[in-house]
């Protein structure tokens, strides 16, 4: 019988409901010293000097500052800008300085008070908004991190065609990912100068391959484990390379282990968060809703070092004008510096910042040519043989328009939208209906997974028990999102085993291959096939196998856990413990292998953007207190191709998960930088959805498999925080008769925009 | 400093312990007794990872000072769930419902689900919802985590 | 090891030994009640921590809510959890008990109690705009006896209260909501549930015939304590109550606060909702008054 396609129980969940799964802080480490970070008071300024206050006694701490790297001071991401410890110019409030480690985190935070430095303040820049007016007037004295253009067809040409042109702006803040798990890492040293590290991360490989320079040590020594991993959501993605740094250094030094663990309050003060974007929208279209030309400025907020902003920015820009036609585009993306904490992955890696813009402008666009949202949104939405803004040929496989026809159709949009209140003056409440209509790039852009080469193997093994095991053997994490059941359930299929003799252990880089990072809503599609085609191998190995042991050469096929050869049939369980007993553990491996019709211009971004694309529309439904102005989102309705969905409860979780996230972004998570610090760092202040803010959800699948990558899954993970944005703005339009530009929308932004509406 | 010793009963078995008498009963558990199921999430009573019930309370033991828990008091935390029937029979709703995601709210969201059924064993969609209101969860959008409380209520009834 | 491992903490058996600890320079601590707001305070390094701690938890004397001459007894230990699921003040205070159910969420309602949340005179304290339109009193003790101060004047301005140090919070006294009158309380927080306010109202009112024979209005969160309308009160008693009135009570409301700007929210959106929230009030008791006519 098939595992994938059922709603097998998440694998981990009997060890987490019983409280038995041990995360990092939760695991015994005897004799474990405490690390702690020295950071600067400054967002900018210059290092002039470090001073330990001799009335402290050093000689019970271990301190370390940059003179101590074995390697180049540098973080490994994407941009190489970033020190891991500042030497010279501070770029932001908070930047690491020093390190202390001590037997308890106590002396080590006493000690950190012993540390002065001198240091030259310098003027700073520290937010978006102070960017776009220094870029509105003089863009010379910005620095600009990085830039990427799409051009499609001739903008200009498209324009003269237009009957209308709109124009508008649109902004977003900060996102904190707020797994609820904070970060943290231990490092153990070896006696022959290796270290491994351990903790809570999505990329094994990122913290083993990137440490290696700075750390100065050859691979096979630096070793990382995975710890069972609360929640990530991309906050785990590049930043445990640097705490993995911090950590490392303290234990190469002290020779002892370190644990790094933060509070809440560190966690949200000092780690990556969304990048705040500005976005303006100018497009052409014609009387009957064809558009002709879209030009999008699309800026980031990279905060104070480049660290993995370019492609963020690729992701964005890819994302800024898709799934609707247009001869005549061009998308003009950069990232700048701020003076502010380094900015990085969370998911939908800039794509929900771009399509916030974008489904915003769509609203704008049918209303000034008078159509409803929807007739507009239908009469340009693209079908499969159309071409995306990098020229891209949308294949059979692609849901594309469908999902929007099909949730105009669950929701009864056309009735809802009769209903809308539009500002109505003798409405207590008023009620408005929005729409969001989107897709999402699944896996890496463009050939990247070609020239990364995913790997990963199964292990044919004894477990504890004397049983044959198969086990699974990537460095794809399980963080929440349910990799350690689904992964399974593909390699049981192409197994043709059941289930129950697959296993995923913890990825540890001493054991796995580089199946790449978690990340890219690239693990189920990507992973999952390259596991699948291992499976297939390890087939045919134990098929010859079990033809030479058991049935006298004839050709075996195994099925259902049994193989068989004519009318002889030997059980799984029994020619895997006679291979064993014969050969001892046996590894197959096997590489992702990119449809090689994919081609892709990375200078100029021309040609298949992503291997395939979710599809997603979702339809808000809310109200408003004209008492308050407090919104209530009454009803989320969405439709989704993911292709084939492998486990639906746990996609389903993916999708209402993914949507609560976006509804915090769009209605509650406002978060400012306020003297270089931001100024909301505290779960008190950070305001994320509790279970009575979260709306109900009506939520389906459409599934349009990929079919070159079988079982044909595409991405999940990031689709459902793309489309909530827009929808909930132009819902709020739609109730108010204002247009909201700015998430998070709270009722104190809607009530100044009311209030200027009626000044004006 | 002077220590206090109380004398509780954790998970139905009797611990003293002794420390100092505002440390706060989340350490207790974890540092000092072991019970490492129980998590701190914020560490100031905003996130519900660290509850327990006390007497048959749901607190948040990040708040607790050890020494204002008195001598007798019946502390329940999630290692002590699968002793007991309304554990169980949340633990396998959890999971049959697909509640649990990453896991790290979950030891405290199940001891506010098993506060509640014990108090309402037939709940209606906004107690639940209420009853869980102090527990963040950042990963399942709270959907399945209802279904599972509701899937419990009907078994019992 | 955290700060709160280093501090000391007396616990007293009864309320005669807590305020013997309390008279004495060199035995008199901070008051700890359910610890809700002071834990976090102390641990996360808000404010320093003190040398030592007096708990008030499990005093005998300091609990209870009892029904007597038209004046609800409160003690000071009263968890919001007990006020919210007390009958008596659900139907005689039923302000206060829907103020005690916005206070945080469960695990914090069966904490913190009352008197704490006067103590802690937050300008955001969820009990206080409740508390003040019953126009009662709260009794505070030292060693020498009792002493009691009008609810109003015990909130004396930011983060002030007319408590003396070796004085505690012992009880309150609350008339009830008089027969004939009703009462309403509406807090706006950050999000649905576990949530700080950005601003609260709560009143007290009755109305014969259309018209204002008395009320109380409060509001929280707009000033550095709460805020009694006392003007505004004056003014509305005697009034019919249509629509000119309760337009002319909204702008005396905006009038009256002076509300900031915070990680919460803005002064310029409190101070408009305060005055949309007294109008829902009157808006509420006025309809309902009309109905019952009918």
């Amino acid at each position: 019988m098939a595992a994938v396609g059922t709603s097998v129980p998440r694998r981990d969940g009997r060890e987490k409901v019983t409280g038995r799964t041990a995360y990092i802080d939760d695991m015994s480490f005897p004799g474990a010293w405490h690390g702690v970070v020295v950071r600067s008071p400054v967002a900018h300024g210059r290092l002039k000097g470090r001073h330990l206050d001799p009335a402290f006694d050093w000689s019970q701490v271990v301190v370390v500052t940059p003179e101590d790297i074995p390697g180049e001071n540098l973080v490994h991401e994407i941009i190489k800008d970033m020190p891991l410890l500042c030497d010279d110019e501070i770029q932001y409030l908070g930047e690491p300085l020093a390190l202390v480690a001590a037997p308890t985190k106590d002396l080590a935070r006493e000690a950190a008070g012993y540390i002065t430095f001198d240091i030259e303040e310098l003027p700073s820049i520290q937010t978006l908004k102070e960017v776009i007016a220094q870029y509105k007037t003089d863009e010379g004295k910005l620095h600009k991190f990085c830039a990427q253009t799409i051009v499609k067809g001739d903008i200009e040409k498209g324009f003269e065609e237009a009957d209308y042109i709109i124009e508008q702006e649109y902004w977003a803040g900060h996102h904190e990912q707020a797994y609820l798990e904070p970060q943290g890492l231990v490092a153990v040293p070896g006696e022959d100068g290796s270290v491994l590290i351990e903790g809570s991360m999505q990329c094994p490989y990122f913290v083993a391959l990137e440490l290696l320079p700075t750390l100065n040590l050859p691979p096979e020594k630096l070793r990382v484990r995975q710890a069972p991993t609360g929640g990530a959501f991309g906050g785990k993605e590049e930043f445990p390379t640097w705490l993995g740094g911090y950590v490392a250094l303290m234990a190469m030094k002290s020779k002892r282990t370190v644990k790094l663990i933060y509070d809440r309050h560190e966690d949200i003060r000092y780690t990556t968060k969304r990048h705040p974007s500005w976005s303006r929208y100018k497009t052409g279209f014609k009387k009957d809703g064809a558009i002709t030309a879209v030009k999008v400025e699309f800026f980031l907020d990279g905060g104070a070092y480049g660290t993995l902003s370019s492609i963020v920015l690729a992701r964005g820009v890819l994302h800024a004008f898709i799934g609707y036609r247009c001869d005549n585009v061009f998308i003009d993306g950069r990232v700048y510096r701020t003076h502010s904490f380094p900015c990085g992955a969370f998911r939908g890696f800039g794509a929900p910042q771009a399509i916030w813009g974008l489904e915003s402008q769509m609203d704008l666009m049918a209303r000034a040519c008078d159509m409803t949202p929807h007739a507009f949104r239908l009469r340009n939405a693209v079908v499969p043989g159309d071409t995306t803004a990098t020229g891209q040929t949308l294949a059979e496989c692609e849901a594309c328009g469908t999902v929007l026809e099909r949730t105009l159709e669950k929701c009864d949009f056309e009735a809802k939208l009769a209903r809308c209140t539009r500002g109505a003056q003798d409405a207590d409440t008023w009620y408005g209906v929005g729409l969001a209509f989107f897709a999402h790039g699944s896996a890496f852009t463009g050939d990247g997974e070609a020239r990364f080469k995913a790997k990963a193997a199964l292990d044919l093994a004894l477990d504890d028990a004397e049983r044959p095991v198969v086990l699974i053997r990537c460095s794809s994490v399980e963080m929440g999102q349910g990799a350690h059941t689904v992964l399974p359930q593909i390699v049981a299929d192409g197994l043709c085993a059941d289930l129950r003799f697959v296993q995923n252990p913890l990825p540890d880089t001493a054991l796995v291959p580089n199946s790449g990072p978690t990340v890219a809503s690239r693990t189920t599609m990507i992973v999952g096939n390259t596991l699948y085609g291992a499976g297939r191998k390890l087939k045919a190995k134990l098929e010859a196998y079990a033809s030479a042991r058991f049935f006298e050469s004839q050709a075996a096929i195994l099925k259902d856990s049994v193989f068989s050869a004519g009318h002889d049939r030997v059980d799984f369980e029994e020619v895997a413990l006679a291979y064993l007993k014969e050969h001892g553990p046996v590894r197959v491996e096997h590489q992702y292998e990119l449809d090689p019709k994919i081609a892709w211009n990375q200078e100029t971004f021309e040609g298949d953007a992503y291997p395939s694309y979710s599809w997603g529309c979702n339809v808000v439904e809310l109200e408003i207190d004209r008492a308050t102005l407090q919104i209530e989102v009454k009803k989320v309705t969405g439709v989704f191709d993911v292709g084939r969905v492998i486990n639906p409860m746990l996609a389903m979780g993916q999708l209402e998960g993914g949507f609560l996230q976006a509804f915090g972004y769009a209605l509650l998570e406002r978060i400012g930088v306020r003297n270089g610090a931001y100024d909301a760092d505290r779960f008190q202040t950070y305001i994320i959805p509790t279970m009575l803010d979260a709306p109900p959800f009506d939520f389906e699948f459409m599934e349009y498999p990929y079919t070159f990558s079988p079982p044909g899954a595409k991405g999940i993970g990031e689709l459902p925080i793309d489309g909530l944005s827009p929808a909930v703005a132009n819902a709020i339009e739609m109730a108010a008769g204002i247009r909201m530009t700015e998430i998070p929308v709270t009722p104190e932004s809607l009530f100044e925009a009311l209030r200027k509406q009626v000044k004006s | 400093m002077k220590e206090v010793t109380r004398k509780w009963i954790i998970n139905g078995k009797e611990r003293q312990v002794t420390c100092p008498p505002l440390r706060r009963l989340l350490d207790v558990l974890r540092e000092d007794l072991h019970l490492t199921g129980t998590k701190e999430g914020c560490g100031e009573g905003e996130c519900g990872a660290c509850t327990v019930l006390v007497n048959g309370d749901p607190v948040v033991s990040c708040l607790i000072p050890a020494g204002q828990v008195p001598d007798g008091a019946e502390i329940l935390t999630v290692e002590g769930l699968e002793e007991t029937d309304l554990g169980r029979l949340l633990q396998e709703a959890y999971l049959e419902k697909g509640a649990v995601q990453c896991g790290f709210c979950i030891p405290g969201m199940i001891m506010s689900s098993y506060a509640l059924l014990q108090r309402n064993a037939t709940p209606t969609e906004l107690e639940i919802r209420e009853a869980h209101a102090g527990n963040l969860c950042r990963c399942t959008g709270y959907v399945k985590i209802v279904e599972a409380v509701q899937y419990a209520a009907s078994k019992l009834s | 090891m955290t700060r709160l491992d280093t501090m000391d903490c007396e616990f007293p058996e009864t309320l005669a030994d807590a305020l013997e600890l309390m008279a004495d320079d060199t035995t008199r601590g901070v008051p700890l009640s359910g610890g809700t707001d002071l834990m976090v305070q102390w641990a996360g390094g808000v404010v320093a921590a003190p040398q030592r701690v007096i708990s008030l938890a499990g005093l005998p004397e300091l609990k209870g809510i009892t029904l007597k001459d038209q004046c609800v007894v409160v003690g000071a230990g009263t968890t919001h959890a007990e006020l919210r699921a007390s009958e008596v003040i659900q139907a005689r205070l039923p302000a206060l008990a829907a103020a005690a159910a916005t206070v945080g969420a469960q695990q914090i309602q069966a904490r913190g109690t009352i008197g704490g949340n006067v103590a802690n005179a937050s300008p955001a304290g969820d009990l206080a705009p409740a508390l003040v339109i019953t126009g009662g009193a709260v009794v505070v003790a030292g060693v020498h006896g009792e002493r009691r101060v009008n609810l109003t004047d015990f909130f004396k301005g930011y983060r002030s209260i007319d408590l003396r140090a070796d004085e505690l919070i012992v009880r309150f006294e609350l008339p009830v909501n008089p027969d004939g009158s009703r009462e309403m309380f509406r807090k706006i927080g950050t999000r649905s549930a576990q949530a700080i306010s950005k601003i609260m109202a709560a009143c007290r009112i009755r109305i014969e015939d259309r018209t204002i024979r008395s009320v109380a209005l409060a509001v929280g969160s707009v000033a550095p304590t709460v805020i009694r309308l006392t003007e505004l009160e004056a003014w509305l008693t005697g009034r019919v109550c249509d629509e000119d009135t309760i337009a002319e009570a909204v702008r005396r409301t905006v009038s009256a606060v002076s509300p900031i700007d915070d990680i919460r929210s803005t002064a310029a959106y409190r101070e408009w909702v305060s005055g949309s929230m007294i109008r829902g009030f009157l808006d509420a008791f006025f309809n309902a008054e009309a109905r019952e006519r009918r």
